[in-house]
């Protein structure tokens, strides 16, 4: 069933934030990002000597004048980034009484606003079984993020999620700004190949795990079967004992070792979240201490 | 192994139960989660397990299966023969008077105590043990115990007698049990001395050794104008001896006087004390020197006979007789008057004789006689006047040759047979209790018994006089002596017993209550109802027995002495013969401690339930 997980003050507080691309980008005219090449923004980059065909008026006199040479100044170039969001709209997140599914639209909303307000375009995926279904296309500006974002709030959880198999023959721009995957990643199926894909495409990646308390800190004791929401022929029973916590435990710790491990060798960025925890707590604290937001 | 109550293997039957509670109990919860993901991957990180480890699951059950499992073969009872350990005991310990003799510091008794303690300690678990002791009477203490704590306790708690016991009745005790149990092993704990021949299929263990024993038998006093004179026999009964018998008066520590006496073994020395004092109460007479049983080796004596001063009243016209008879047995106190002066309301007396006269009621406050009563009396005096019987000839009056109880003894002491000759008399019938002295065809003539006062009443049924020769007869005197001591009883009529004799204690008119002390501080109290009350000395030394006498209480002393028969330390016994051929089948073991296992499994069983419902509690 859809939620509704937006609410306005949390989008003010989003609009003192934003996003840090580790690279310049290339991207279309008239963003707010800084590119590799010069342009015509007003920062200032650099000096270079005058080449006859340069702007004149880009010419700087004062330095002609001490160094009787002719100088250019260089300024940078400010370019508009796609953001692309990408939700694991499977029924792993939105099953029970866990809040995953909630926690990934909350973040999905605030990431998209964040590009908003930086002058970039936004566009939002949900990803069930091998299909990426498009909630948002190219959304660009506040006022058509508030006529759009609406569109989150009718996302349907539900089957499985092939994420490779969904963003890889997808169009996912190229060098134009920052993807972001918010998943549990709990699943045997390829995820992997779509960092590769993202980041083969010069794409900022950016990897949102989302898992539930009782996921973090499972408090089930006993003789337990326990079924997956998402197959009912996976099934896990057993009685649940101190010993087997312990190596549940170990498991986590390795199968989000192993996303952060991937994630770091292929310039991604990577990120657990509770989905208890409150958003703003995320992006004011978290997503600020790992250095994806300023 | 066999097992004592096979039944006890239902308990089996819990098992196929408790699986039954586990399939049901272990029905997994069943819970969907968003992903089992890592679930199935935490298997990956369980450690390598030992294979004792998977069942770890199923653990509890199968320690709740061995506990049922050992519960029913507790109840079951598994028996081990083990050849060679496991034993009947039965012992037979000699609780006579001698076993009383300290040697070594401790009585024979304790010393047979010990030794069948030792072994009961060092029997075989398994063995039964038997415990038969003499003395007083012959018990069967504890009849094969298996726990040698408890047996040890019960044979702890067994106390030597004071009497006079040879080990017959033990012989026969023994012989009924090895009938029942012919594997059983007999041994013979006793200080008597018994030819090797004469015991059979038991093992003989003589406790006694030899100690010096001397001993005061045959001790009475005279008294005289002057003072007192005690005379008595002292023994020795191993080797010859030398001691100094002491007489202490009224309880006083200083000996009034003393007798060095020398005796040769075994026999008895006379020996004589007197002292200047006439108005004692009591006289101890001890041996001054120790020796191994201390028991015998004083004896006191009490005056207890109290100056009997009853007033006697004759209702009669012909009283010559009566009052002759009365003063010959000491009454000098007697007044006579005709049957037409006495008045109904007539108090005061001791005894009331009431001659060929019937008052309309009873006297209440003395003993009465009838003497050929005129007519019948008031229901309180216990019998009826009949029809008078005549003959034309003499006939002899039979008696009654029952001399069963105290009052018998007493009423027909020195009373020859065939000697009173009567031609009338009355045919009465009672209806409280009488001892019939004296018949004539099937009617009882003299009678003697109790009114409904608690008086003492006597009845003749024919005249002194007139209608037969009592008066001149030879039995006559004699009979009112004996009827007027039955009338004016003390509470006891001797004062020295030896343990196992019985004490006559006389029921005085109006008494309520009669309670014995004995010497180790123990009481009983005794039967009221009858006449003469008798009672078993058991124990040596002092008894005092008091009686609540309307709002009087009287006390009086008596002594028991140790047994002639107990004080030769060195006696023998004939034999101890069990007769049968003996059995070799030995005794099975067991197990000790099975109780204890089954309460431990218990608590396992207990325990082990509690956690699984926290456990679910928790998972609620």
């Amino acid at each position: 069933m859809a939620k509704t997980v937006i609410d306005e003050e949390f989008l003010s507080q989003v609009e003192l934030l934003q996003t840090l691309i580790k690279n310049n980008v290339a991207g279309m005219f008239g963003g707010n990002h800084k590119s590799k090449t010069y342009g015509s923004s007003c920062e200032f980059a650099d000096y270079r000597e005058y080449v006859p065909g340069d702007d004149i008026t880009k010419i700087d006199w004062n330095a002609f004048a001490r160094f009787e040479k002719l100088y250019t100044k260089l300024y940078l170039d400010e370019r508009q980034m796609h953001t692309r969001i990408y939700i694991d709209a499977s029924y792993s997140m939105g099953y029970g009484k866990s809040r995953k599914d909630e926690q990934a639209l909350k973040m999905a909303a605030a990431f998209a606003y964040l590009s908003v307000c930086e002058m970039d375009k936004v566009s939002v995926y949900a990803v069930r079984d091998s299909r990426l279904n498009c909630l948002i296309n190219g959304m660009l500006g506040k006022e058509a993020f508030i006529n759009s974002i609406g569109a989150l709030n009718g996302v349907e959880f539900g089957g499985d999620s092939f994420l490779s198999e969904a963003i890889v023959p997808s169009t996912v721009g190229y060098g134009d700004g920052l993807s972001v995957i918010i998943s549990d990643f709990l699943t045997d199926n390829d995820f992997e190949a779509a960092i590769d894909h993202l980041a083969g495409k010069k794409r900022h990646v950016l990897c949102v795990q989302v898992l539930s308390k009782e996921e973090l800190n499972p408090k089930v004791r006993g003789k337990m079967h326990l079924f997956d929401s998402e197959d009912n022929n996976k099934y896990y029973r057993k009685n649940i004992t101190r010993e087997i916590i312990k190596a549940y435990n170990m498991a986590l710790e390795f199968a989000t070792g192993r996303i952060r491990g991937y994630c770091a060798a292929r310039g991604a960025d990577y990120m657990l979240v509770c989905a208890e925890d409150p958003v703003n707590k995320i992006f004011f604290e978290k997503l600020v201490n790992e250095g994806v937001l300023k | 192994m066999t097992f004592l109550y096979p039944l006890g293997f239902l308990a089996l039957l819990a098992i196929p139960c408790l699986i039954l509670i586990y399939i049901i109990k272990s029905k997994y919860t069943e819970q969907t989660v968003t992903s089992t993901y890592l679930w199935t991957l935490s298997e990956k990180f369980l450690k390598r397990r030992n294979p004792i480890r998977k069942i770890t699951g199923i653990i509890s059950l199968i320690l709740q299966i061995f506990a049922v499992l050992f519960i029913a073969v507790s109840v079951a009872h598994p028996v081990f023969t083990l050849p060679g350990k496991a034993q009947d005991y039965c012992f037979v310990l000699d609780g006579s008077g001698s076993m009383n003799t300290v040697q070594s510091g401790s009585t024979r008794f304790e010393i047979g105590k010990s030794r069948i303690s030792d072994m009961i300690s060092s029997a075989a678990d398994g063995s039964t043990f038997t415990l038969i002791t003499t003395g007083n009477t012959t018990d069967m203490v504890m009849k094969e115990v298996t726990d040698k704590k408890s047996a040890i306790r019960q044979l702890g708690a067994v106390q030597p007698s004071y009497v006079a016991s040879g080990l017959s009745g033990a012989v026969e005790a023994a012989n009924k049990y090895f009938e029942e149990n012919p594997a059983c092993k007999f041994y013979v704990f006793t200080d008597k001395f018994i030819e090797e021949e004469n015991v059979r299929n038991a093992e003989l263990i003589n406790i006694s050794e030899e100690v010096s024993n001397y001993a005061l038998d045959d001790v009475k006093y005279t008294i005289t104008k002057s003072g007192v004179t005690v005379n008595g026999k002292a023994f020795s009964y191993i080797g010859n001896a030398e001691f100094t018998v002491g007489l202490f008066i009224d309880g006083s520590e200083n000996a009034a006087t003393t007798a060095q006496v020398s005796v040769s073994a075994g026999v008895g020395a006379e020996f004589t004390l007197s002292a200047e004092n006439n108005r004692f109460t009591s006289l101890r007479v001890a041996i001054m020197q120790s020796d191994g049983l201390s028991l015998d080796n004083e004896v006191v004596l009490y005056n207890n006979h109290s100056d009997t001063s009853y007033k006697t009243l004759i209702v009669s016209n012909t009283p010559f007789f009566t009052e002759i008879s009365l003063i010959s047995a000491g009454h000098t106190q007697i007044e006579k008057i005709k049957p037409e002066d006495y008045k109904e309301d007539t108090k005061g007396y001791g005894l009331y004789v009431f001659q060929n006269f019937t008052p309309k009621s009873m006297p209440t406050d003395g003993a009465v006689w009838f003497i050929n009563p005129d007519s019948g009396v008031d229901s309180t005096s216990g019998f009826t006047r009949g029809d008078p019987e005549q003959f034309e000839n003499p006939v002899g009056l039979r008696q009654n040759n029952n001399t069963s109880t105290k009052v018998r003894k007493l009423l027909k002491d020195t009373v020859k047979e065939d000697e009173i000759y009567i031609n009338e008399y009355l045919k009465c019938s009672t209806y409280r209790e009488f001892t019939a002295l004296m018949y004539c065809g099937g009617d009882p003539v003299i009678l003697a018994g109790s009114n409904a006062y608690g008086n003492r009443e006597v009845v003749f049924a024919f005249d002194f006089i007139e209608t037969s020769d009592f008066a001149l007869s030879y039995n006559g005197p004699v009979i009112m002596r004996n009827l007027v001591a039955y009338t004016f009883p003390d509470l006891v009529d001797e004062t020295l017993f030896y343990s196992g004799d019985t004490l006559a204690v006389n029921v005085l008119a109006n008494c309520t209550e009669i309670r014995v002390e004995k010497p180790s501080g123990k009481a009983d109290y005794i039967d009221t109802s009858v006449t003469i009350s008798e009672y078993e000395l058991t124990e040596v030394g002092e008894y005092t027995v008091t009686a609540i006498i309307g709002n009087n209480r009287q006390s009086v002393k008596v002594f028991s002495q140790l047994p002639a028969a107990e004080r030769t330390v060195t006696a023998t016994e004939a034999a101890f013969l069990i007769n049968g051929e003996p059995s070799a089948q030995k005794r099975d073991g067991k197990y000790e401690d099975m109780l204890y296992l089954f309460i431990i499994l218990a608590v396992i069983v207990v325990a082990d339930w509690m956690v699984y419902c926290y456990e679910q509690y928790q998972l609620r």
